[in-house]
């Protein structure tokens, strides 16, 4: 097991990390968070090129004095990271050879691996005689080749186009199913990701580690308004909400009805999570169009209803001209209310 | 159709003539002369300068020793300049200094340079050997002693050329990718099994290049042998190109210097460029894992 006890990490008074601790197990977890939320420098410092204060084990191996070519780690970042020198085949032997084996035995291993990733034919070639998808693929090869108990993937597709990104995803989803007991740590800035790949994920935001567990169950209930909105992807809809004991009312939108919240939460001042599918046309919220963002079958609008920005999704693509006034219905039944510190208190009503 | 594009070459093809072809075909007219102080002229002496450059010992003598010499100074000025390159390449700060400290002896006339070396060597004036007795290794016969005054000729060529090797090698190292690097750390490469896997393959064609330019400069040298020791004593340090210009420019004997030089030209031409497809295949092609 990897267990990062109290990682902290500041650059210049900016924290990269701040007070990390978690464990991970054989499987696939997925780091997910925005740009900047401290994926990297948590992945770096796992591999040993960045040095948080704090203690990094693995299987009760205290790894503070363990330069980076000695942790038995493989790493794909984001760049397409190869040997310019070495051809495909070479590069795939380096990290084998590197660790002491015989050369031969090396280059049928890493024959062996450039079959799987499909790359066979392209052995004798130099990684910049390669298309990006190839020579990402090459990386990903290597980092498999080496059998390295924890496998630290750092947003490796963000690079590539949307069906090259599918494919590779889908492809290494089938190379880590023969994986065993790998640790593997996916870090990603998109949910959806999150949600399809890992066994389990950890939110992370401002270099904290937010929430962990199951995707599903973080998703369906972030433990934080900060979780929800690194969960959620077009963006969660924040509404400031007063609640007494027969009215709701919510800041630039104006009153609505009491029964979309829980009977039983006392009045006071919070703060719902309405997610962009729980916004739809047809309802008594005047808003009007900012943006539209098609993104593939679906219809991402971004509204202005006063001052209180709005997202709604739909389902097809859909033609909301800039500025066009829209009547929305917010099922806040579905939202998720948090306290004035930020945690979840409940869910709406439609929850159960 | 398009013919006036010629035109434009014709300049450049006037100076090309002008410059190397028309002194070149000269240079091979007078090798066939026996052109010197008492026959003036383009006579016609067939290969009688070739014959007697053929066993003309002094001349073969000469041409092994500036091989000697280039290899010599080549390859101690690559190492350390490859070595001070490494040493600054992730300092800023001494990565200034050091480009500006190592332009001095860049700087410095050949000429001016060697006479100021000439002295430092002087056996008895100089300040070298008192430093070194004053060290318990004794004086030593730096411009007297033939294998000695060798050695004074390579630690000055050494000592102005090793800053070229360092700034050619420095900007080639700066310009590799940071990539490799990260991928090597992570792949169980320490810093010595880096460096041989990854920075000194990627260094291949800097290397060649620098090498080359080098080995073509050193294998004109001329300046420093006739300044520090006139390629003495007696022959030991005389290099071809200081031979050549003894049988030309002070013996007068011009037919036989033009066949010496023309010999010099082709194995020189063949030298290089076998060892620029030596070292391409060692250093550029051969790198593996």
């Amino acid at each position: 097991m990897l267990r990062l006890s109290n990682l902290d990490l500041a650059e210049d008074g900016v924290p990269h990390l701040a007070d990390i601790s978690l464990d991970f197990r054989p499987g696939l977890t997925t780091l997910l968070g925005r740009t900047g939320a401290g994926k990297t420098t948590l992945l770096r410092a796992i591999a040993g090129l960045a040095h948080p204060f704090g203690q990094i084990s693995f299987n009760g191996q205290d790894w503070a004095q363990l330069p980076p070519w000695h942790r038995p780690v493989a790493m794909v970042t984001q760049q397409f990271i190869n040997y310019p020198h070495l051809n495909v085949l070479d590069n795939l032997a380096f990290p084998l050879i590197r660790r002491g084996e015989a050369r031969a035995a090396a280059l049928a291993a890493a024959e062996t691996m450039l079959g799987r990733v499909g790359l066979a034919q392209m052995a004798s070639r130099r990684p910049s005689e390669l298309s990006g998808g190839q020579q990402q693929r090459v990386a990903l090869a290597r980092a498999l080749v080496k059998g390295a108990p924890i496998l630290l993937l750092d947003e490796p597709f963000v690079n590539l186009d949307y069906n090259l990104r599918e494919g590779m995803r889908e492809e290494l989803m089938a190379l880590l199913q023969s994986g065993g007991e790998t640790t593997v740590i996916y870090a990603s800035t998109d949910p959806r990701e999150a949600l399809r790949m890992g066994d389990q994920t950890v939110l992370m935001s401002e270099g904290r580690a937010l929430q962990s567990g199951a995707p599903r169950a973080v998703f369906a209930a972030p433990a934080a308004l900060a979780a929800a909105r690194v969960v959620n992807d077009p963006p969660i809809n924040i509404l400031s909400a007063r609640l007494d004991a027969t009215s709701l009312d919510i800041d630039h939108l104006g009153p609505f009805p009491r029964d979309a919240l829980p009977e039983d939460l006392p009045p006071g001042g919070y703060s719902l999570a309405l997610r962009a599918e729980d916004i739809r046309q047809n309802g008594t919220v005047s808003a009007r169009v900012a943006l539209t963002e098609v993104s593939g079958s679906e219809t991402v609008t971004h509204l202005q209803a006063g001052a209180q920005p709005l997202v709604m999704l739909e389902r097809r693509v859909q033609s909301h001209p800039l500025g066009a006034e829209i009547r929305l219905a917010l099922d806040l039944r579905r939202a998720l209310i948090y306290g004035a510190d930020g945690a979840l208190i409940a869910k709406g009503a439609a929850h159960g | 159709m398009y013919r006036q594009k010629y035109i434009f070459l014709l300049p450049g093809l006037l100076v090309l003539i002008a410059v190397i072809l028309f002194p070149l075909i000269f240079t091979i007219r007078v090798s066939f002369s026996s052109w010197d102080v008492y026959n003036p002229g383009l006579n016609d002496a067939g290969g009688a300068m070739y014959a007697r450059m053929w066993e003309d010992a002094r001349y073969w003598q000469a041409l092994w020793r500036l091989s000697l010499l280039s290899v010599a100074t080549v390859l101690i000025q690559y190492l350390l300049g490859f070595a001070l390159a490494l040493l600054v390449w992730r300092d800023i700060a001494a990565r200034r200094f050091f480009r500006v400290l190592f332009l001095v002896p860049m700087m410095t006339t050949p000429v001016v340079m060697s006479v100021i070396w000439r002295t430092i060597f002087h056996e008895s004036l100089g300040p070298l050997n008192p430093i070194l007795e004053g060290l318990g290794i004794g004086a030593q016969p730096w411009l007297s002693h033939p294998g000695f005054a060798f050695v004074a000729v390579i630690i000055v060529e050494v000592w102005q050329w090793t800053p070229f090797m360092f700034l050619l090698l420095l900007a080639g190292l700066l310009s590799l990718p940071s990539e490799p690097f990260l991928a090597a750390k992570i792949d169980g490469a320490g810093p010595i099994r880096t460096f041989l896997s990854v920075t000194f393959p990627m260094m291949g064609a800097i290397s060649v290049g620098a090498i080359l330019i080098r080995a073509i400069e050193a294998s004109k040298i001329m300046e420093t042998v006739y300044v520090l020791t006139s390629g003495g004593p007696g022959t030991s340090t005389e290099t071809v190109s200081y031979y050549i210009y003894i049988r030309g420019m002070r013996d007068f004997q011009i037919g036989y210097s033009a066949a010496l030089s023309l010999t010099y030209l082709i194995i020189m031409a063949v030298a290089l460029t076998l060892i620029a497809k030596a070292l391409m295949r060692l250093m550029v092609r051969g790198a593996g894992a």
